[in-house]
């Protein structure tokens, strides 16, 4: 595999609106080495949703830059995938065919792509609802298929957008592991923007809390839980000292404050 | 009491309204407020009209001989004729202006000088263009034909155009992540997301022509079931002239239930996402 160190410098971005120019984001300085979980969490508005589309290449910064493995990202392309905060499947295929799409796009071979999209439609639970059209999904099940359609695409880079938001308890405790499998199995770089602390700290290797608009990293920690999981049960790992402290310090950082010293 | 059934219960309002309407009509037929009473048809006379103008029946005054339908053709014959004519047009309309209307939209600058063209030719009453096209094309279907192309064409174009231009954005961009090449994206994308567009364009289009058409067929249009409307009218046929009517309008209908179902079909997910 390439070199896909993600590297961005001074990273800015603008927009046009109504009432003048919004500074949506940045500066941002960033490098993400490969086989890297970052968690990406900060109040709503701040601009995760911004970087995470230069990132994928769906525009171009008002300043700085972002390379992928040495090359200047310019638009979007198939080694990094994108699961959308609003899911964007497509009406006119069925769920099975939404998620054989990547593959099909490469002219893979009918049984073979037909094998990948089963067993990524099996790991989000949607192997019965295959035949269906988006629309006829809720909300989480489409959301879980648009993560079987990334994931079978097998991209070295997934940058992911609230992926977990819409889904009950349960369901995203078992996601979140399923992402933990298969970040440990494949050595992806992964990109998780979540509004969920624990979530941030629980699946993070690494953990960032962007500030309110213009968005800055303020808070860039490492984290150790997601590599472990696997020995140790997720309500221990929760219980753990560190874990509770660096979920209170990413909870203030979120919110703007110096964190609070227990005595 | 008897449990009625569903599908007679919905169906009874209809019933009776469709009752009320033939009564209404025979009674102003019966009566001698409109005169000459030959104005005023009753719908049974209208119905032996319209079997007449399907088989063959002796011509009657006396003269021992037997025709076919009106005019030498089946009434049904009248209405296949007319309708190849806007079959023709559409399919000539079709392929002019879905292409055209993708162009227009993919790229904006082509479409920005085209649009006022399209604009103006979908503003012109297509009846205007007779004259001209029967000078270039003769009498016959040709120049029918090209009217029906001219009235169809720009409500499909700017359907098409109305289409591409609502593709949603995102919808690209996840098909480019998931490794599209540029061509990928219009075959994959583009070409689906405009497809319940392009159904609605061909609905108004179809409407368009089968008035433009009718209207058309005054001008030597036989066979052709306007032309029948026509001629029967002028000859003081009324009931043969009311049967066409009924059946111009059941046809349209028709038309327009089959692009209905078709749309269903193509797009069902139109409205839903
Ligand atoms: N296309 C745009 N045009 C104008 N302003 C925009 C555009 N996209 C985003 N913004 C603005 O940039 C800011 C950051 O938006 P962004 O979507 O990145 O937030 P976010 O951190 O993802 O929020 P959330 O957690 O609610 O999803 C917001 O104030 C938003 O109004
Ligand atoms: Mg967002």
């Amino acid at each position: 595999m390439s070199d896909r160190t993600v590297v961005v410098a001074g990273l800015e971005q603008c927009f046009r609106a109504r009432g003048g120019e919004v500074h949506a984001l940045g500066p941002i300085d960033l490098t993400i080495e490969p086989g890297e979980l970052v968690t990406l969490a900060g109040p709503s508005g701040c601009g995760k949703t911004t970087l995470l589309r230069l990132l994928a290449g769906f525009g171009l910064p008002s300043g700085g830059s972002i390379t992928v493995g040495g090359e200047p990202v310019r638009a979007p392309g198939v080694e990094r995938g994108v699961v959308f905060q609003q899911p964007t499947l497509y009406p006119w295929l069925d769920v099975r065919g939404n998620v054989e799409l990547g593959p099909r796009l490469r002219g893979s071979a009918k049984v073979e792509r037909r094998r990948t999209a089963e067993r990524f439609l099996e790991l989000v639970g949607l192997q019965d609802v295959a035949g269906l059209r988006p629309y006829e999904l809720s909300g989480g099940m489409q959301q879980r298929a648009q993560i079987a359609r990334v994931l079978a695409n097998d991209p070295d880079i997934v940058l992911m957008d609230e992926p977990f938001g819409a889904l009950d308890a349960l369901t995203r405790e078992r996601l979140q592991n399923e992402l933990l499998t298969i970040w440990r199995e494949t050595g992806k770089t992964i990109l998780f923007i979540t509004h969920s602390v624990d979530e941030a700290v629980f699946l993070g290797s690494r953990v960032l809390v962007m500030s309110p608009r213009p968005g800055r990293i303020v808070l860039d920690e490492p984290a150790r839980f997601s590599t472990a999981s696997h020995e140790v049960p997720p309500e221990e790992l929760r219980a753990l000292p560190e874990f509770t402290e660096l979920a209170a310090r990413v909870r203030s950082a979120i919110q703007h404050v110096e964190p609070v010293v227990a005595g | 009491m008897t449990p009625v059934l569903p599908s007679v219960r919905r169906a009874l309002p209809h019933v009776v309204t469709l009752a009320v309407v033939l009564t209404a009509w025979s009674l102003v037929s019966a009566s001698d407020v409109v005169k000459p009473a030959y104005l005023t048809p009753s719908p049974l006379e209208v119905w032996e009209a319209f079997v007449r103008a399907n088989t063959y029946h002796p011509i009657g005054g006396g003269v021992d001989r037997v025709v076919r339908g009106e005019e030498n053709y089946f009434l049904w014959e009248h209405l296949v004729v007319s309708l190849r004519r806007i079959g023709l047009g559409l399919a000539i309309a079709l392929v002019v202006a879905v292409p055209l209307g993708l162009t227009m939209g993919l790229f904006r600058g082509f479409g920005r000088v085209v649009g006022p063209y399209v604009d103006f030719l979908r503003s012109i009453p297509p009846l205007a263009y007779i004259g001209f096209l029967i000078a270039w094309f003769g009498f016959y279907d040709t120049s029918k034909v090209w009217l029906l192309v001219l009235a169809a064409f720009p409500p499909i174009t700017l359907a098409t155009l109305n289409g591409v231009r609502g593709v949603k954005e995102d919808h690209l961009n996840a098909a480019l992540s998931l490794g599209a090449t540029k061509r990928q994206t219009l075959t994959h994308v583009l070409a689906p997301a405009t497809v319940p567009d392009i159904l609605s364009g061909l609905r108004v289009a179809v409407g368009f022509a089968w008035t433009t058409v009718v209207a058309a067929e005054l001008a030597n249009g036989l066979p052709g079931i306007g032309g029948l409307a026509y001629l029967s009218g002028t000859q003081n046929k009324i009931a043969l002239s009311v049967a066409c009517i009924l059946v111009i309008g059941l046809t349209a209908i028709a038309l327009d239930t089959v692009l209905r179902i078709l749309e269903k079909q193509l797009a069902p997910w139109r409205g839903k996402a």
